[in-house]
């Protein structure tokens, strides 16, 4: 009776859990899809049918189990991922940002251009006697003054009006002011209003009581998807890569300009491109050396305190407390500190031995600081792994061998490390891949330098892929995301096949049916 | 059977309820708010005062979202759309090209009387293509500070280097001139402008000049060489080529000259140094200085405004509050920066190092053009160019006329694809 | 005696060294907290003076909410640690010791994109939680559920493969007797597993509290009101203004933020091995 009534209750708790997830889900499937946001509402109505068919029929065991940490995967970290691979197909970098729809609006509106003395009105906004919108003029420098709607201009004379101490007009005959508020909830009509001045050139309001003279420099043509300035007659056109492009004049674009599919330009480009070419091998080469000598100077210092304090000793609480200190430190912090540690002049490492290293001005001094520095941030992981893993090899095999006579020296070779590189191999995998991208200690201890940039370098000699990739995404001025986005892309395919080799060849996964 | 289905969408429709409160309900921003980025300084110091006077703009409500960090602005401004993004950014002038080309900032016309408030260059600093995009809020730049207990004021860089190596060893001085603010780019140009070298040179009417050569490379190389490097061709000790520990050597007295920022003059008042000893980089010649930048920063209208129906309220807010003196002097006062607004520089409220910093820029002040100064496509930027300058000359012992030359090189193609762009 | 010398007088040599290599750079954070001017640069190894000056102003300005941001981080990384691994653990135990199709080849994708490099697809992640802020404002772009569910995505590719290989170390003999007994997988999960691997969960969830406890550069576009601000986020407020530097506070604050951490490391340092250990009985 017991046992039913327990499995009453988990059965509940579940059909409850999963009614909650799915309201949740249909709620926001709803909501996405009536902000049109197809794709996320794609993705949650997969989910949500996923969480149904598993949850509330036998379908398969194990994706009862994986379903959650799968979905939460797929959106979260393949997502993004897919985002990138696609963005490395188009023409992505500063100056060709937004989409064509939005950047055709803003050269429209960018195309209005002050007139050449920066004409200023003061205005009183309000309504004519038909409730059009109505601006009430006042330039008090030359005196004059007038009404002006979307269609007509109407001058005043100055001699009826009553003007104030700025020398602006007030009140006109048949115009109403509005209030503030009144003109807070037209804010658009307000903004996109053009009121009348002359044939060529027009008023817009520029926020309360100020208006300018304008003109309209380029006009767009839908039906052949060009623009043409009026006062040079220039016809631009779309250039196919993102660009509205003087027909007579390549170099002439209008800006902004907007994201264009390219396809395979930005990989092609990795390998035409001598200057992008040339700083990719030596980065990448340096990668690997940094990540796999990171991976091992870790992790042989991490085991070799490990062995030093796997039996009694004098003070091993202490040394243990003060062993992990570095893995619970905030890390920015450590790095940065490590940073003004390495510096040539106050440093404290050329203070403590008395030296007067360029320890950031040289790539080999660089690099070296950058192991050192790193070795210290992750060997306490390494130290806790195999601390745990090596009081689980059982004592008796090692006495045993002992006892046939084999030395400390062969019993580790023979008997330890395997044993012990079985269980941590595929955290070396992980700790590789995660150094691979280590992109904190880099940017934060030598950003990527010293770099010959007098020489034309453009990468530094600390770089690793992915702070080079960052110079060039993120870069001041010049922001090629597409491009950035195409080596990551290649960065993960190199990574990626690298891992699976080493996984295959070491049989990581096949350990375990 | 049927007891357990009912029970299922029973339970998925009470569930439905409770929910739909929670993640559906919209988080109503009213129709009329003026959404404002700023970052960690700025941003606290806005609201004070919008909470002060918060009728800037009638009819509309102002919110000003103070980030964490300046870099986190940056990020965030960045990444941003209409869909969460501000109306109005409160950033640097190096922005402007870039979120103008990437269609985030939207251009402004000013009131001539607030147009008034602000020097060409000021407005200039926030322009890309001849298009304004802001208001200039407060103006950022370095000025050299001696210590006045080590050393008297100097005419003249050569005095300097003299000082340095005479006094040397017996004041224990660590170096002569080093940089505590700005960077070795931004910071330090104004010593690479007192060797005779400069990133781009300005006509008389205040306009680039296309022809004139940026880097002499024999003159920087000789002067490099006569006061900075001693007889082995590496530096001397006056000049590191890093900006690291300037600050703290200099507040500890073992540097007699550094180049301070704007931002942090309070720290270096509090240590006792008198503001009145601030000055230019001294020149080769007396009376002649090295010009240091100024750049503004600036409120910028984004072209998200107009998507979310307040463009007009933003740009009055440009106009009536960061434009004119007296929201200028309302905020600077909580500030506590040199505001680029010219009344709120005179006025009595604004604090003698505010004004102080002012004084310098004017003496020997440099417009910033990011056009030019950011590099153009395949060349390298003012900001990585300088710093590797410094570091091949004084540390790695590279020719200093080769360096100086590959350095005119990259400044010529900057300033080449950047006039057209100005 | 002679024994000590042969065989301890080397590791406590070897241990010596390495505690000052661990130490020094900490001594000199202290240094710096405690220097009224906060320098990274060190110009001596005896403070000329000691001022609190930097750990006062923590807590006595109205400017920063120190401890509301402690909670904060403790909080988000709090349900981080707990949630991800429940979630984790789960995924972890079908991968380990279910059979199914396709199961190498999604393990392998779990490795596989965590070798993607994360910084490009930050712009992504920005993209998608804004659009998920227009539809669902309370779990977008700058909500703490909102950073909560990318949290929990990108710990979930890591974890999932840490736990596996944790589990894989589980004596299988255990739930096969339990299968014999005729318990289904999801009461082996329940009734075998869970108790048997709470010591991995535990370090596991602890991993993630760590990580998620440091992280900045998503909490810095999320947590942008300051009163949500993370630690991680606070701290990274000083150093990062447009020109000015504020290394003093900066070193204090992160002094302060690491004491939980090293509290919980020292206290839970013997279940942290035995996890560890009992992730590792293998064979």
């Amino acid at each position: 009776m017991e046992k039913f009534f327990q499995r009453k209750v988990t059965v509940t708790l579940k059909y409850i859990i999963v009614a909650l997830v799915s309201a949740i889900l249909l709620m926001l499937i709803e909501s996405s899809f009536a902000k049109r946001e197809y794709a996320i509402s794609a993705f949650l109505t997969v989910g949500l049918i996923a969480i149904a068919i598993t949850y509330l029929t036998n379908f398969s065991i194990p994706m009862k189990f994986f379903l959650p940490g799968m979905l939460f995967l797929f959106a979260f970290v393949v997502g993004p991922i897919l985002y990138t691979v696609a963005m490395s197909g188009f023409h992505f970098q500063t100056g060709n940002y937004i989409s064509k729809p939005e950047s055709i609006t803003q050269i429209i509106s960018g195309g209005i251009r002050p007139d050449a003395a920066q004409t200023t009105f003061d205005v009183v906004i309000g309504e004519d006697p038909g409730k059009k919108l109505e601006i009430l003029a006042s330039d008090p420098t030359n005196k004059k003054y007038f009404l002006s709607t979307a269609t007509s201009k109407t001058d005043l004379d100055p001699a009826g009006l009553a003007i104030d101490g700025n020398g602006d007009a007030t009140v006109a005959p048949g115009f109403t002011a509005l209030t503030p508020s009144e003109q807070a909830a037209q804010d658009k009509a307000l903004g996109s209003t053009r009121f009348a001045y002359s044939t060529d050139f027009f008023i817009t309001i520029e926020g309360g009581n100020v208006a300018s003279l304008k003109e309209q420099s380029l006009k767009y043509d839908s039906s052949t998807d060009t623009f043409t300035n009026v006062l040079t007659h220039a016809v631009y056109r779309d250039n196919g890569r993102g660009n509205f492009t003087n027909i007579k004049d390549k170099n002439d674009q209008l800006q902004p300009g907007w994201r264009a599919p390219i396809w395979f330009e930005n990989y092609t480009k990795l390998l035409t491109d001598p200057q992008i070419r040339s700083a990719l091998i030596p980065v990448f080469i340096w990668t690997i050396v940094f990540a796999s000598l990171t991976v091992l100077t870790q992790f042989a210092l991490g085991l070799l305190i490990a062995m030093t304090l796997n039996r009694k000793l004098h003070g091993r609480r202490i040394y243990r407390s003060i062993l992990i200190l570095p893995y619970a430190m905030p890390s920015i912090m450590s790095i940065l500190i490590w940073g003004g540690m390495f510096d040539t002049e106050f440093g404290a490492i050329n203070h403590l031995f008395g030296s007067h290293v360029h320890w950031f001005q040289s790539a080999l001094y660089a690099r070296l600081a950058v192991i050192i520095v790193n070795l210290w941030l992750g060997f306490p992981y390494f130290y806790l792994i195999c601390s745990g893993a090596l009081q689980a090899i059982p004592a008796e095999l090692s006495e045993a061998a002992a006892i046939d006579g084999a030395s400390s020296r062969q019993i580790f070779r023979k008997i330890t490390l395997p044993l012990l590189l079985q269980v941590v191999s595929p955290l070396l995998v992980a700790s590789f891949a995660f150094n691979f991208n280590n992109f904190n200690i880099i940017y934060l201890l030598t950003g990527g330098g010293p770099q010959n940039t007098l020489g034309g370098a453009v990468a530094g000699s600390t770089d690793i892929l992915i702070s080079y990739t960052y110079k060039i995404a993120f870069s001041a001025g010049n922001q090629n995301l597409g491009l950035a986005s195409a080596i990551s892309v290649v960065i993960f395919v190199i990574i990626a096949s690298i891992s699976l080799y080493g996984i295959r060849r070491s049989k990581v996964l096949d350990s375990f049916k | 059977m049927i007891q357990r289905k009912f029970g299922k969408v029973a339970a998925l429709t009470v569930a439905a309820g409770l929910i739909s409160g929670f993640v559906s309900a919209p988080v109503h921003a009213a129709s009329n708010t003026i959404i404002v980025w700023a970052d960690e300084t700025r941003g606290p110091h806005l609201q004070q005062v919008i909470a002060a006077k918060g009728d800037w703009v009638p009819g509309y409500t102002i919110k000003i979202v103070p980030f964490s960090s300046f870099d986190a602005l940056n990020a965030a401004f960045g990444n941003a759309t209409a869909l969460t993004g501000p109306d109005i950014v409160v950033g640097a002038n190096d922005w402007v090209s870039t979120g103008a080309k990437n269609g985030k900032l939207a251009p402004v016309t000013l009131s001539s009387s607030v147009r008034a408030n602000f020097t060409a260059n000021n407005l200039f600093d926030l322009s890309y293509k001849g298009v304004l995009y802001g208001v200039p809020l407060d103006v950022n730049n370095v000025s050299m500070l001696y210590n006045s207990k080590l050393t008297g004021k100097p005419g003249t860089l050569t005095q300097m280097v003299k000082f340095y190596l005479a006094n040397k060893s017996a004041d224990k001085l660590t170096a002569g001139l080093c940089v505590a603010g700005g960077g070795m780019s931004w910071g330090a140009e104004s010593v690479l402008n007192a060797l005779g070298g400069a990133p781009y040179v300005m006509t008389a009417s205040g306009t680039v000049d296309p022809t004139a050569d940026p880097v002499p490379a024999a003159t920087v190389a000789a002067n490099i060489k006569r006061l900075f490097l001693g007889a082995n061709g590496k530096s001397n000790g006056f000049f590191p080529a890093t900006d690291t520990g300037c600050k703290t050597a200099f507040l500890a007295g073992t540097v007699p000259y550094a180049i301070i920022g704007n931002w942090e003059w309070q720290d270096y008042a509090k240590a006792g140094f008198d503001m009145n000893n601030l000055m230019p980089v001294p020149g080769l010649n007396h009376g002649k200085f090295g010009s240091a930048y100024a750049s503004v920063s600036g409120a910028m209208l984004t072209t998200f405004a107009a998507q979310h129906g307040v463009d007009q309220g933003a740009k009055s807010l440009l106009n009536n509050f960061f434009g004119s003196s007296a929201g200028a002097v309302a905020y600077q006062n909580v500030e506590l920066r040199p505001p680029a607004n010219k009344k709120a520089q005179k006025n009595a409220s604004v604090t003698a190092a505010q004004k102080g910093f002012g004084k310098a820029g004017a003496v020997a002040g440099l417009p910033q053009i990011g056009a030019i100064l950011n590099g153009a496509a395949g060349s390298k930027s003012f900001w990585d160019l300088l710093p590797a300058f410094w570091t091949d000359v004084l540390v790695n012992g590279k020719d200093p006329q080769t360096s100086a030359a590959a350095m005119d090189a990259f400044f010529k193609t900057n300033i080449a694809a950047g006039i057209p762009q100005l | 005696m002679k024994r000590w010398i042969k065989e301890d007088l080397w590791r406590h040599a070897l241990l010596l060294v390495t505690c000052f290599f661990v130490l020094f750079p900490i001594y000199l954070v202290f240094l710096s907290a405690l220097s009224p001017t906060g320098s990274l640069q060190v110009t001596s190894f005896i403070p000329k003076t000691i001022s609190f000056k930097n750990f006062h102003l923590l807590f006595t300005s109205p400017k920063i909410p120190y401890l509301v941001w402690m909670k904060n981080s403790v909080v988000i990384a709090g349900l981080v640690a707990v949630l991800s691994v429940v979630i984790g653990a789960a995924s972890a135990f079908s991968f380990s010791r279910l059979r199914f199709r396709g199961k190498k080849k999604g393990l392998q994708l779990l490795l596989l994109v965590q070798m993607f490099p994360a910084i490009l697809s930050l712009s992504a992640v920005y993209v998608i939680m804004e659009r998920v802020y227009n539809f669902a404002p309370r779990i977008g772009l700058g909500t703490e559920p909102g950073l909560l569910l990318v949290y929990l995505g990108g710990a979930m590719g890591v974890n999932i493969w840490l736990l596996k290989g944790f589990v894989d170390s589980i004596p299988i003999e255990l739930d096969e007797a339990a299968k014999v007994d005729g318990a289904s997988a999801v009461q082996t999960y329940w009734l075998i597993f869970v108790p048997l691997a709470a010591p991995i969960l535990a370090v596991v969830s602890l991993l993630s509290f760590i990580g998620t406890f440091n992280e900045f550069i998503l909490a810095r576009l999320f947590l942008v009101d300051q009163n949500s601000r993370t630690i991680a986020v606070g701290l990274q407020s000083f150093i990062s203004g447009q020109y000015a530097t504020n290394w003093g506070p900066f070193a204090a604050g992160s002094i302060i933020a690491s004491i939980p951490l090293v509290a919980i490391f020292l206290s839970l340092q013997r279940y942290i091995i035995s996890g560890l250990t009992a992730g590792s009985v293998k064979g």
